[in-house]
């Protein structure tokens, strides 16, 4: 169950090694163990120069991928797992686990209790999964609040320490790092006996529980006979609990409209101490019928000290807040385009912003817009050959608004332009950036009434919503575009009739 | 030298973690491990740069102290620092304590013998039970973190030394205890666990019971021996895991051979029950760890023990966390069936289906659940153990939101489409009734998209990867599939008439896939090279692709198109490439045409280079039969396939056309003496151990004793079929025996013709020996005084004592000298007259015999066959 090494590595194209270790912790004791559970197999761990370069080579990252390289371009060699078999001095380094997150490379080896040939299924390796979430941590831990580099030193820096506490011998104590710094600083403190570990200490001053709801919409919306459009909401419930008392006890229950879309794929937060099986069965992946549970959602916990996701769900929607549709067509040298963007009458219209950006993949700059807008103002920016469509804060009572433009473009330029490879020729979107404060597409809300709070003093209770969009594409329908398997499965449930269902894709 | 300031200890562990083996091997490393030592005790360093030295010696005890004494005496120095401090706070003693449990087993230091050992233990055991030995290390305020280190230190030796804590289970389950621990709960569970576990384990492979282990209290501060009974035990040694995946029934029994009696299997139900109970107060991560250890712990062992996991299960299956539900496999796997009834299993499947695409999760878990999905430790397995296969229970309709699409990471779109490809082979029966979207339907537009994204010119090589990469595992998976393969082969070719330039992903690919797909792609793709027009801007390419392509078939069409491209081939690397598939057709076995075409190149070509390589494979056309040719140009026996071409094609001439020298798989031998003719003949026995072709055996004696002597000519040999005898006659110029050398060359049956030194065949002087022509019945005696009266005064005559054996003189004479004898009167004289070639005559008078031997006359009219005479007589008796 525990690591043999960690690193952590900034990815840097264009620098002569492509990247930099930033940090790495190897554990002696635990190689000693790895040595014996081997065997033959045994493949030390090397030191951090060969490492790098083998790493980044198998991940894709050095910067000379002109050629076809077999060891690495060979159509056999597939990775369906974020699990890597490194060559390292004519051996094969594995499990190497790694991923790279907003440039930098989380990496570790996990301790296989046995011999390594044959490979055991990665699903039999206990250190596995801990070795995932300890990299999780370190990225959470890295990013939460983090807003520039020199932040993000500061807190590499802690990274020594830090794993000190979290992972002394490579068998990892808490995923969550910021749980371990606290820790420290509570170290001082006399604990009662029954101090859960996830909790550093406890919390004095004026009790307040904290809840916000954020759901995220996405959309693939197409405007086509054989293919359905897919929407799909993801809902984030994150608590702070400000509570005095070692375990304080707290039941938030999670409430629909009597119109509201039932709450599916329910996962909670560990602190959680039971769910009713009606949430724990409310699933997407089964076909919906009308005796869905719809709540009330309730989730009984003793809340950690920081602020945390309580749960997350998922939600089908009855209809996509904004229906439009997109229309590109190609004429000589000028390109044609014309949007519409309808609100649902259902929507809360009062948006902190929304946005339309429709960028042109694989052609050069803009030259020339000529536009008409129904609504809302257009941006141009040429060198990226994007357009955004500023809408603002409202729809116009139609509830409907409309572009069109036809847009002039240059001479390509590949280092310039951007780059895309399923904008090709026709297939073109845009994508709606919205927001819209003290409001869920679901209805869902946390009802003040509803928190139970188990614990000395009547706490202080506030809520939040909000809706977000995230992945809000309006596919070109005037030309083929990519579609999930949802898409075509949808429409054959509708009609169920043989389709000759596909989109030309060739 | 005086301790060293901050700056230079920053310096010099920078400079060590660039690179630890290099430092090592500077004149700095020697010291290093001593210096660290004895500056933690400096007064000059801050706490903080000690802490950083501590650091150090966590990560690389190895290098700073490499041997058991080294290490020993490290942790010592180490322990002696920790009594050393002041009683007020200070934030060494907690990395004092990792530091010496990791040098102690990093050095191997850790056993009963040892000093630092003994130590240690006491002192851990101490704090973690709340309880520090003597006047106690540290203030108060620091006591729970100690305890909790102390604990994480028990467990890393534990780790590594199973049973180290086997006698202390009573004292850690009365720390947990029952009315409230007495210390911190994660770390007392987890050792707790941990030394269950290694016990349980170690005292079913002694077949032992438990002997009351689980409830013996030992006070931790009785300052009595450290109890190693159970650590040192035979079987207690660190072994490799049997994973719950793998152990088949009968590995399995390990732990079935532990009997509790009913007040031990109560116990230690209690104590896992506790374990469980207070299990929420762990961070998720650590319960985890938990549930693992425990299912390691009770797999296998009889009674109702699963069924304390139950009530765990339903918190556990409703989170997110990556470790929880990969625990929670892991007791399905244990227990299966005794823990998770169908329901369960079914709820449990749906969680992981539901996890492996929960937008909330990021992507390496969701790969990760998806592979957990495809190897689901099912109640009721079907297929083979270790492949990863679709469970029974999933339904195709559940995986809908799993499938693959164009918009996502490369990873998960191969990982997804090796379910899509696992659902189409199930899918095949019902296919053939045709139900609108399907599967196989949805694979094909996605690979079609895949190859439009590869077409993209300019597009980067991951794009151009990752489709061939699909291509390579939609073949592998539905190999059995033509309606899956045909679209597949049609895509490829499009893809390569849209992009020459992936010729080199197209050879990887043909490389790798069976002949199912590969020979049909070949022709295709042969097809789509060859009606090109030569002058094509990616000729190179086309080569390229050819070279790997070009076969028998279609080989007017592939020579008039490298005809057209001749022309174009205007630089050293066109002209390779070009040659390249004239090679390719040479070992392919195209003839005519191929030759017209080497030898107009062999003119026309520009570089002198190209010229000669035509040259030489036009010669090697018209030379060499087919197979021969076949063999030469195949791939080199002797380089790696990695070496370049022109590397290996010059190894593989010269392995296939030049002699190899080779260890002899012939094994000769003389026959019987056959003593007729005009002149000596030797008889060979000749034995392979492998087919032998066209052998000749050439033959040569040192000196000018013998003539020069002809070669003898096999064409073939088996072994296990017998062979006739080889004949060769001997031309001796002088009579006597001598050595054969023996030199073997022949062909193998791959082709090659190889060179072999045989172990040298002795002649002997007997094998010389000839009858003179049998004179006329009745004047053999006088024949013989002829003879015997001939040989003086020119010649010699000698008297000499022949030994006889047990059998006598009549059956000496029948056994080696019958052929020569001319006159007999048995059993008191025989008169033998033997040829010596060239022109010499030896003539013996073997009188009466007496009890040990029989006096011999002689005459020869050669003196220097005296000693061999001589020799040859005095060895008949012992010579077979």
């Amino acid at each position: 169950m525990a690591q043999r090494a960690v690193w952590l590595i900034s990815h840097e194209p264009g620098t002569p090694l492509c990247g930099i270790v930033r940090f790495s912790r190897r554990y002696p004791t635990v190689e000693k163990r790895a040595k014996v559970f081997n065997g033959a197999s045994y493949v030390p761990i090397p030191e951090d120069g060969p490492f790098l370069k083998s790493l980044l080579f198998e991940l894709r990252l050095l910067d000379e991928d002109k050629d076809f390289t077999e060891s690495r371009d060979s159509c056999s060699r597939i990775n369906k797992t974020s699990i890597y078999g490194l060559p390292v001095g004519g051996e094969e380094l594995w499990p190497v686990v790694a991923f790279l997150k907003n440039g930098i490379i989380y990496a570790c080896v996990p301790l296989v209790e046995q011999t390594l040939s044959p490979r055991p299924p990665l699903i039999s390796i206990s250190a596995i999964s801990q070795g995932f979430e300890l990299l999780f941590g370190v990225q959470d831990f890295l990013y939460s609040g983090q807003k520039n580099d020199t932040e993000l030193n500061t807190k590499l820096s802690q990274l020594p320490d830090l794993l000190l506490q979290a992972c002394p011998f490579g068998t990892l104590l808490d995923a969550n790092l910021q749980n371990s710094l606290d820790s420290i600083n509570f170290a001082s403190v006399t604990h009662p006996q029954k101090q859960p570990a996830w909790k550093a200490g406890t919390y004095k001053g004026k009790p307040q529980v904290s809840i916000s709801i954020t759901e995220k919409v996405k959309s693939m919306q197409y405007d086509k006979q054989d293919i359905a459009d897919t929407w799909q909401v993801v809902g984030t419930v994150t608590c702070k609990c400000d509570l005095e008392g070692i375990m304080p006890n707290v039941t938030i229950s999670l409430s629909l409209p009597t119109n509201g879309s039932p709450l599916q794929d329910i996962l909670v937060h560990p602190c959680v101490t039971s769910l009713d099986s009606a949430i724990l069965t409310s699933s997407s992946i089964d076909a919906m019928d009308d005796s869905a549970f719809s709540g009330p959602y309730k989730f009984p916990f003793s809340p950690p000290l920081e602020s945390f996701n309580l749960c997350y769900y998922t939600s089908q929607v009855p209809v996509p807040p904004i229906l439009g549709f997109y229309q590109m067509k190609e004429e000589e040298v000028q390109l044609k385009i014309m949007v519409n963007l309808k609100l649902h009458e259902s929507v809360k219209n009062n948006f902190e912003f929304c946005e339309a950006h429709i960028p042109f993949y694989n052609r050069g700059p803009i030259t020339q817009v000529e536009y008409k807008v129904s609504f809302g103002q257009l941006e141009v920016f040429r060198e990226k050959s994007l357009l955004i469509w500023i809408i603002g804060q409202k729809f116009p009572k139609s509830m409907e608004i409309s572009l069109s433009a036809t847009i002039t473009f240059g001479a390509k330029n590949h280092a310039k332009q951007p780059f895309d490879h399923i904008c090709i020729g026709g297939t073109a979107y845009l994508k709606l950036h919205f927001r819209i404060l003290d409001y869920t597409l679901t209805g869902c809300y946390a009802d003040q009434h509803s928190v139970q709070v188990f614990a000395s003093g009547k706490p202080k209770i506030s809520t939040h919503r909000k809706l977000i969009s995230s992945e809000y594409y309006i596919w070109n329908s005037k030309a083929p575009a990519p579609v999930t398997y949802g898409s075509l499965l949808l429409l054959r449930l509708l009609f169920s009739a043989d389709l000759q269902a596909a989109p030309d894709c060739r | 030298m005086g301790p060293l300031s901050r700056e230079t200890w920053a310096q010099r562990l920078g400079a060590f973690r660039a690179s630890p083996s290099a430092f090592m091997a500077g004149p700095e490393g020697e010291d290093l491990g001593r210096d660290l030592l004895s500056d933690l005790r400096s007064e000059k360093l801050s706490e903080q740069t000690k802490v950083s030295l501590l650091a150090l010696s966590l990560e690389y005890p190895a290098e700073l102290w490499p041997d058991t004494p080294a290490a020993e005496a490290a942790v010592t120095s180490l322990l002696d620092t920790l009594d050393l401090l002041p009683p007020r706070s200070s934030a060494l003693r907690r990395p004092l304590l990792l530091a010496a449990t990791t040098a102690l087993v990093a050095g191997g230091a850790l056993g009963p013998t040892s000093g630092a050992s003994l130590r240690l233990l006491p002192l851990l055991l101490g704090l973690a039970s709340g309880r520090a030995l003597g006047q106690g290390i540290g203030p108060s305020s620091e006591q729970r973190p100690l305890q909790a280190t102390a604990c994480e230190c028990l467990r890393e030796l534990e780790s590594c030394k199973p049973g180290l804590l086997g006698g202390y289970l009573g004292l850690l389950r009365g720390l947990l205890g029952q009315g409230g621990p007495v210390g911190p709960v994660q770390p007392l569970s987890l050792l707790l666990a941990l030394a269950l576990r290694n016990t349980l384990a170690i005292q079913a492979r002694a077949r032992a019971s438990l002997q009351g282990l689980l409830t013996a209290r030992v006070s931790p501060t009785g300052g009595g021996p450290w109890n190693w009974t159970l650590a040192e035990e035979g079987d207690a040694h660190l072994q490799p895991q049997v994973s719950p995946w793998l152990a088949s029934e009968e590995e399995e029994c390990g732990l079935s051979a532990l009997e509790p009696s009913p007040e031990e299997a109560l116990e230690l139900r209690a104590a896992v029950a506790q374990l469980l109970d207070t299990s929420y107060l762990l961070t998720p991560v650590a319960q985890a760890q938990l549930l693992w250890q425990l299912g390691w712990a009770l797999r296998g062992l009889r009674g109702q023990l699963p069924v304390l996991f139950k009530p765990q299960l339903v918190r556990l299956l409703g989170t997110a966390q990556l470790t929880l539900l990969h625990a929670v496999l892991a007791l399905k796997a244990a227990f299966g069936e005794a823990l998770f009834t169908a329901q369960d299993e079914a709820l449990l499947l749906h969680r992981l289906i539901l996890a492996a695409q929960h937008p909330a999760l990021p992507l390496p878990a969701h790969l990760f659940y998806l592979h957990c999905l495809l190897s689901f430790p099912e109640n009721c397995p079907l297929g083979p153990t270790g492949e990863e296969a679709l469970p029974l229970l999933l339904e195709p309709q559940l995986c809908c939101g799993l499938l693959p699409s164009l918009l996502l990471d490369p990873m998960a779109l191969l990982a997804r489409l090796h379910l899509l490809c696992l659902l189409c082979a199930e899918d095949e029966e019902k296919e053939e009734k045709g139900q609108g979207q399907s599967p196989r339907r949805y694979l094909e537009e996605l690979l079609a998209s895949l190859w439009q994204r590869a077409a993209l010119h300019g597009g980067p090589r991951a794009l151009a990867t990752l489709c061939f990469q699909a291509s390579y595992l939609v073949a592998h998976c539905l190999a059995g599939q033509p309606t899956v393969l045909r679209p597949l082969i049609r895509g490829l070719a499009h893809l390569y008439r849209a992009r020459p330039v992936l010729a080199p992903h197209f050879v990887d690919l043909l490389d790798q896939v069976g002949s199912e797909l590969g020979e049909p792609l070949r022709v295709v793709l042969q097809q789509e090279v060859v009606s090109r027009p030569g002058g094509d801007e990616a000729l190179g390419w086309h080569l390229q692709m050819l070279a790997k392509v070009a076969d028998r078939d279609a080989q007017s069409a592939t020579l008039s198109f490298l005809q057209a491209a001749a022309v174009h081939c205007t630089n050293w690397g066109l002209q390779q490439a070009l040659l390249q598939v004239c090679r390719a057709l040479l070992r392919a076995g195209v003839g005519g045409g191929l030759a017209d075409l080497l030898q107009a190149l062999a003119r026309q070509l520009e570089d002198p280079d190209g010229r000669d390589h035509a040259r030489l494979y036009y010669i090697l056309l018209s030379h060499l039969s087919a197979p021969k040719l076949g063999v030469a140009l195949g791939p080199s026996l002797v380089v790696p396939a990695l070496a370049s071409s022109l590397v290996a094609e010059n190894q593989g001439f010269a392995a296939t056309l030049m002699v190899q020298e080779a260890p002899a798989p012939i094994q000769l031998s003389v026959g019987a003496r056959r003593a007729e003719g005009p002149v000596p003949v030797l008889q060979l026995q000749v034995e392979v151990l492998e087919p032998v072709y066209s052998l000749e055996l050439r033959f040569r004696v040192e000196g000018q004793l013998y003539a020069p002597l002809g070669a003898v000519h096999v064409p073939c040999l088996c072994p296990g079929r017998p062979a006739r005898p080889l004949l060769l006659p001997l031309q001796p110029r002088r009579p006597a025996p001598t050595q054969l050398d023996i030199r073997a060359l022949y062909t193998t049956t791959t082709g090659l013709t190889c060179y072999a030194h045989l172990p040298p065949l002795p002649v002997n002087f007997a094998d010389l020996f000839l009858p003179f022509p049998q004179p006329p019945e009745g004047a053999t005696l006088g024949f013989f005084e002829e003879l015997w009266e001939s040989c003086l005064p020119k010649g010699t005559e000698s008297r000499l004592w022949c030994p006889l054996g047990p059998q006598g003189l009549e059956d000496l004479v029948s056994r080696h000298l019958e052929p020569f004898v001319v006159v007999a009167q048995p059993p008191t004289s025989y008169h033998i007259a033997i040829r010596l070639p060239p022109d010499s005559r030896l003539l013996l008078r073997l009188e009466k015999a007496q009890a040990e031997g029989v006096p011999v006359v002689l005459r020869t009219d050669d003196w220097s066959v005296l000693p061999l005479v001589g020799d040859y007589l005095r060895g008949l008796a012992t010579a077979v």
